[in-house]
């Protein structure tokens, strides 16, 4: 049986938090199986608050104060019935009591929400669940950067770099540049999209993707979106 | 009837076939489509991790609408729709996140949004101001026979505090029902599944092939296996997933995540009396096309 299965929400535990021993007498009396599992108790001496600071700070992390940690957000999660260590409620709580080491060590898996709002359409306390998620995704971007995986940071920057320059979004332009950066711009002449890619060159639509334009004096857009005074 | 419209980036140009079903459907209607002026994307949730900056794009559109003597909007694209929502909630809260917002308009010489702004779906709309009855009175083609999967994906019904179709029209947040009543107007048969506002994951669409082939995959079987002959839609995001790379859903999942993909206004249009290719049916990737002429072509199955 694998380690701590006895045990309710179990991916909310460490491998090296549970102690269990597959035949184990103490006292004299015989408690092999699950009744030995152990927890190992965590002393958390470096409480570290600047996330909650930030978080609350920002437009979009603001209520994360009403939290009462019910755990219905986690409960309807569409990415936490896919990944287990996914759970809104939990980051949360990490926020508020300061674990900064357990938000970076999940970093990766924080940064997997699809922004479907089922966590703030289901909160009792009117906390805009998703929005504190990505709030705090946001600051561990600036914390451990380089643990974003390399898709989810290509997607994230094509997107920007889109956005500020051009002021809309042109989809194939958008899909070059997040191939290009993963060093697979192969693929957009590859099967899968080139099928995709002659009809449009035939019916006209690229020709209407590539015309799509910038809006009015963008450059006055561009400079708000791009300073970085304003967060 | 005047009705300010917001097509949006993609239905602008690769996702047309929403686009101009919505028009064709409006004209039909009587409605008169303006649209918002020098438009600029929505943000497409990817600014959303920005604090207040997420708020600039849609409020330089917003702003825009007013300018233009309006203070109503109707949008098709789910994703637009929800951007504009939350940032029109943001300016009806008003306090400090109010006054940033204009501040940034003032910063990048756009106008200052002057008015409360009220975004409302095309859906909501359709059901809530022009009315089932009036639809169905304009139905030349009843869609008689033909099995329609609703699918409403996120962000038409949630959060219910910031969209119109709850906050407006009365619709049901945890089971939306407008687009299975449009249909059984148009005479088509409704298939209830039990994924109707799940998930695509269409935000990781790119960057998360297995999660988001994964969640295609549950709701194309899902529809298909209830006995659906087509799933209709209301998001270009959705129909990335859904209908453009339907390959990957099937890969996922196998064969039970074959099935034909359309926007709902597609549907409409059909059923009004317009020919699939006005309505450009053949833009989809997923056999629509086939599905339609063969449904049109056979009265018999009607
Ligand atoms: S549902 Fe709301 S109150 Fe409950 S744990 Fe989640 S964020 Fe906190
Ligand atoms: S928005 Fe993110 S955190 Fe909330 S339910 Fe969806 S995936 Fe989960």
């Amino acid at each position: 049986m694998a380690k701590g299965s006895g045990i309710i929400e179990r991916s909310l535990l460490e491998d090296d938090q549970i102690m269990e021993e597959e035949n184990l007498v103490m006292d004299g009396i015989d408690i092999s199986g699950r009744w030995n599992t152990m927890l190992k108790t965590r002393v958390h001496s470096q409480r570290d608050l600047d996330s909650w600071d930030e978080v609350r700070a920002s437009a979009i992390g603001e209520s994360i104060d009403n939290c009462i940690q019910c755990g219905m957000c986690t409960a309807g999660c569409t990415v936490a019935q896919e990944i287990p260590a996914f759970n809104p409620r939990q980051f949360i709580y990490w926020v508020r009591v300061g674990r900064k080491d357990d938000l970076i060590k999940n970093a990766d898996v924080i940064w997997r929400c699809v922004g479907c709002y089922i966590c703030t359409n289901h909160c009792p306390k009117e906390v805009n669940t998703a929005e504190v998620i990505e709030s705090i995704g946001q600051w561990l971007r600036t914390q451990v950067p380089e643990k974003m995986d390399p898709a989810y940071r290509a997607n994230h920057e094509a997107y920007r770099h889109q956005l500020e320059t051009y002021g809309r979004l042109s989809l194939p332009r958008l899909q070059a540049e997040f191939l290009s950066k993963l060093g697979r711009q192969k693929e957009l002449f590859g099967p899968d999209l080139r099928q995709a890619a002659v009809k449009m060159l035939k019916d006209g639509r690229a020709i209407k993707t590539l015309l799509i334009g910038r809006p009015r004096h963008w450059n006055r857009s561009r400079f708000v979106l791009t300073d970085s005074a304003r967060a | 009837m005047k009705t300010a419209y917001f097509p949006g980036c993609s239905l602008k140009t690769i996702d047309r076939a929403y686009d101009v079903s919505t028009r064709v459907i409006a004209e039909d209607l009587g409605m008169t489509l303006v649209d918002v002026e020098d438009y600029s994307c929505c943000g497409a949730g990817e600014l959303k991790g920005e604090g207040i900056k997420s708020h600039f794009l849609p409020a330089r559109n917003l702003a825009h609408l007013i300018n233009q003597g309006e203070t109503e909007v109707m949008v098709s694209c789910n994703v637009c729709y929800h951007e504009l929502s939350r940032t029109a909630y943001a300016v009806q809260k008003g306090g400090k996140n109010l006054e940033d917002i204009q501040a940034m308009l003032k910063d990048a010489d756009e106008p200052l949004i002057k008015e409360q702004p009220t975004v409302r779906n095309t859906l909501e709309y359709l059901v809530n101001v022009v009315g089932l009855d009036t639809i169905a009175k304009h139905v030349k083609v009843p869609l008689t026979g033909l099995r329609v999967a609703p699918y409403y994906g996120c962000l038409y019904q949630r959060p219910a505090k910031m969209v119109s179709s709850v906050q407006i029209a009365g619709e049901d947040t945890e089971h939306p029902h407008f687009m299975h009543d449009l249909m059984a107007a148009l005479g088509a048969t409704v298939v209830e599944h039990r994924a109707e506002t799940t998930c695509c994951g269409g935000k990781n669409l790119l960057s998360d092939e297995r999660i988001s082939g994964k969640l295609t995959g549950r709701i194309l079987s899902t529809a298909k296996t209830s006995g659906a002959d087509v799933l209709a839609l209301m998001c270009p995001k959705c129909a990335g997933g859904l209908d453009a790379l339907q390959f990957r859903a099937v890969g996922m999942v196998g064969d039970t995540a074959k099935l034909p993909v359309m926007y709902y206004t597609q549907l409409i249009g059909i059923a009004f009396g317009h020919r699939p290719e006005e309505l450009h049916v053949g833009d989809m990737e997923s056999g629509s096309l086939d599905l339609i002429r063969h449904f049109l072509a056979e009265p018999a199955i009607r």
